[in-house]
């Protein structure tokens, strides 16, 4: 069918695109790039759950992702040496045990996705999920809806409250110390 | 688009994310690996719902879960890496070194 | 039920929409600048001309080019922003099953445009590697973070009455009563957000003159022409989008759908572009306060009121 060929052709665009660019991220030199190719592995996966019919799952991690990049790129720019990549940098500890990790995790995972006999129900294109999902939260599952939301308002109040300037004695600014400027040395990969 | 690509996908996302968080020596590295390894596991458990699962709006349910956890992982997170940097002065994990034998 | 045009098409009207809608900006900016200046009547014969002297004098400029800047980020900030436009736009219906697209979550991949054009002005202010063009950058992004959630509040209202977030829902909802009769909050807050996130005039501050022109400051040439279009494009389909959510679309007595569309859309439009040339621009800090502390509560009542009357 010609539709399914350009489904298939356009997940495994998205889904090299996604795993590619999620490797860029650790590899690049600039800071901010490395926020963005993270959002860019974000958007290839939200595009394959718009794929799959899960429309608003899709879009709306996206939408997500935009403004937590963003963020991400200005913490990047705060807190990295080397935000722009104008040196080359490889700032990693225990690299080879974290690719055999890496290596052993995929190896394990994808022998379970490919051994496991999954059922086989699959989704109805024709229901609407989006109608689905919002019966669902504000059926069934409200009680988790509220909890997010009660757990978000907490993560608001308590993010704040860590990371204000104005402490309860005093601002952050006492007692903080300038950035070192002598290079520490850094383990071998 | 098979259900087995789709875990083969996520997998290797979540082997680069695994790859990146035990790797990075940089606080904000490490949450971005983080984010890619939750990352795979949403598709992974989308890939489930579209395949076994027959559209069961609770398997949307714990995605909508599932994206509450990163934002709230990424606030708290940036939030503790700021405060450690002004109490320690510390952007990589190798200067917090109190608890170290 | 949901229309799509091939892509072939699709990618044709969305950009013959966007040269007309760019077009009409400029003169209408044209106009307003020059009424709001003292000018006659009779100068305004000029107005017509003038976007097309700009484009001509910007495509021969030479462009500028700073040190150690981040090439591809500051050739990919335009076309990411027109990009943006161009989706923001696609989902806008201009008749009764006509739709270039018709998701049946049209409305959040509006949403997700207006979101991602935080990420083309970062990366517009970042290229250069320059002082005041990261300055607005970073001023865009607490303006833009600050104007999502009222931006987001104010827009669900009107997916309220229609229960579906499809826009072609929404306007279909209209039939019998505008949006901006049922929810008088929604539309003022709608056309601040939309003048906030397409940084035009009184919400000008990642672009403004204070910071030497911003993330511009650095652009001549065809750099400076590609964002100019792009922030005009963005104006056009924000205005559309409005024109559909909140003023009943294509519903309207006696001409068809696609003029009324056009016509709602230009009354939006000379509202949003003219505000450049009427009010001052505001500074950031007050703003960002009230965008916290008095716009999220409006929309709040918004939502509860429109939803309390539907109850």
């Amino acid at each position: 069918m010609n539709r399914s060929l350009t489904v298939d052709v356009l997940f495994w665009c998205f889904a090299a695109g996604s795993v590619l660019t999620g490797y860029l991220v650790f590899r690049t030199d600039s800071m901010v790039r490395a926020a963005f190719w993270l959002l860019a592995s974000f958007v290839g996966v939200g595009a394959i759950l718009v794929l799959l019919a899960a429309e608003f799952l899709g879009v709306v991690l996206i939408l997500m992702m935009a403004g937590e990049m963003l963020i991400m790129a200005v913490v990047m720019v705060m807190f990295m040496m080397n935000p722009a990549g104008l040196n080359p940098m490889f700032m990693v500890h225990q690299h080879r045990f974290a690719v055999a990790a890496g290596v052993v995790s995929f190896a394990g995972l994808s022998a379970v996705a490919l051994t496991v006999d999954f059922p086989d129900q699959p989704v109805d294109p024709a229901v609407d999920a989006t109608a689905e999902l919002g019966f669902e939260l504000l059926g069934d599952s409200m009680l988790v809806f509220q909890t997010a939301g009660v757990a978000l308002l907490a993560t608001m109040i308590g993010a704040i409250a860590l990371a204000s300037r104005n402490g309860r004695f005093g601002t952050a600014d006492e007692g903080s110390l300038e950035p070192a400027l002598d290079i520490e040395e850094l383990e071998s990969p | 688009m098979t259900l087995e690509a789709l875990l083969v996908v996520a997998a290797a996302l979540f082997a680069v994310g695994l790859y990146g968080a035990i790797s990075q020596q940089s606080f904000v590295m490490l949450m971005m690996g983080l984010e890619l390894m939750i990352n795979g596991a949403l598709l992974a458990l989308i890939a489930l719902w579209a395949h076994s699962t027959g559209g069961n709006p609770q398997g949307q349910m714990l995605a909508i879960v599932f994206m509450t956890v990163m934002a709230i992982e990424m606030a708290l997170g940036f939030a503790l890496i700021t405060n450690v940097y002004r109490v320690r002065r510390a952007d990589i994990t190798e200067k917090l070194r109190k608890l170290k034998g | 039920m949901r229309a799509y045009l091939d892509p072939g098409a699709a990618v044709v009207s969305v950009a013959v929409a966007m040269v007309v809608g760019v077009y009409v900006v400029a003169v209408i900016d044209g106009t307003a600048g020059r009424l709001a200046a003292g000018a006659g009547r009779s100068d305004l014969g000029a107005v017509l001309l003038d976007p097309l002297r700009t484009v001509a004098l910007l495509l021969t400029q030479r462009r500028r080019r700073t040190e150690r800047a981040d090439a591809p980020g500051w050739a990919l900030a335009p076309g990411l922003l027109g990009g943006l436009a161009a989706t923001g736009l696609a989902v806008v219906p201009v008749g009764p099953g006509t739709a270039v697209a018709d998701p049946s979550t049209g409305f959040v991949v509006f949403a997700t445009a207006i979101a991602f054009v935080m990420i083309a002005v970062f990366l517009h202010g970042w290229s250069p590697n320059s002082l005041f063009p990261l300055i607005g950058a970073y001023r865009y992004g607490a303006q833009a973070l600050s104007l999502q959630i009222p931006f987001l509040l104010a827009m669900l209202a009107t997916a309220l009455p229609a229960e579906s977030l499809a826009v072609m829902d929404i306007v279909e909802a209209q039939a019998d009563l505008w949006n901006v009769v049922r929810q008088p909050l929604g539309l003022p807050l709608y056309l601040m957000v939309g003048v906030g996130v397409s940084f035009w005039g009184p919400l000008n501050l990642p672009d403004g003159a204070d910071l030497i022109g911003g993330t511009s400051a650095e652009d001549a040439g065809t750099d400076r022409l590609a964002w100019e279009l792009a922030r005009a494009a963005m104006l056009f389909s924000i205005a559309a989008m409005g024109a559909a959510a909140f003023l009943g679309g294509w519903w309207g007595p006696l001409l068809p759908g696609p003029v009324w569309m056009a016509l709602k859309t230009l009354f939006l439009l000379v509202v949003m572009v003219s505000s450049r040339h009427l009010v001052a621009r505001v500074r950031i800090e007050p703003f960002v306060v009230a965008c916290w502390a008095v716009f999220i509560p409006l929309a709040l009542v918004n939502i509860f009121v429109s939803g309390a009357l539907l109850l």
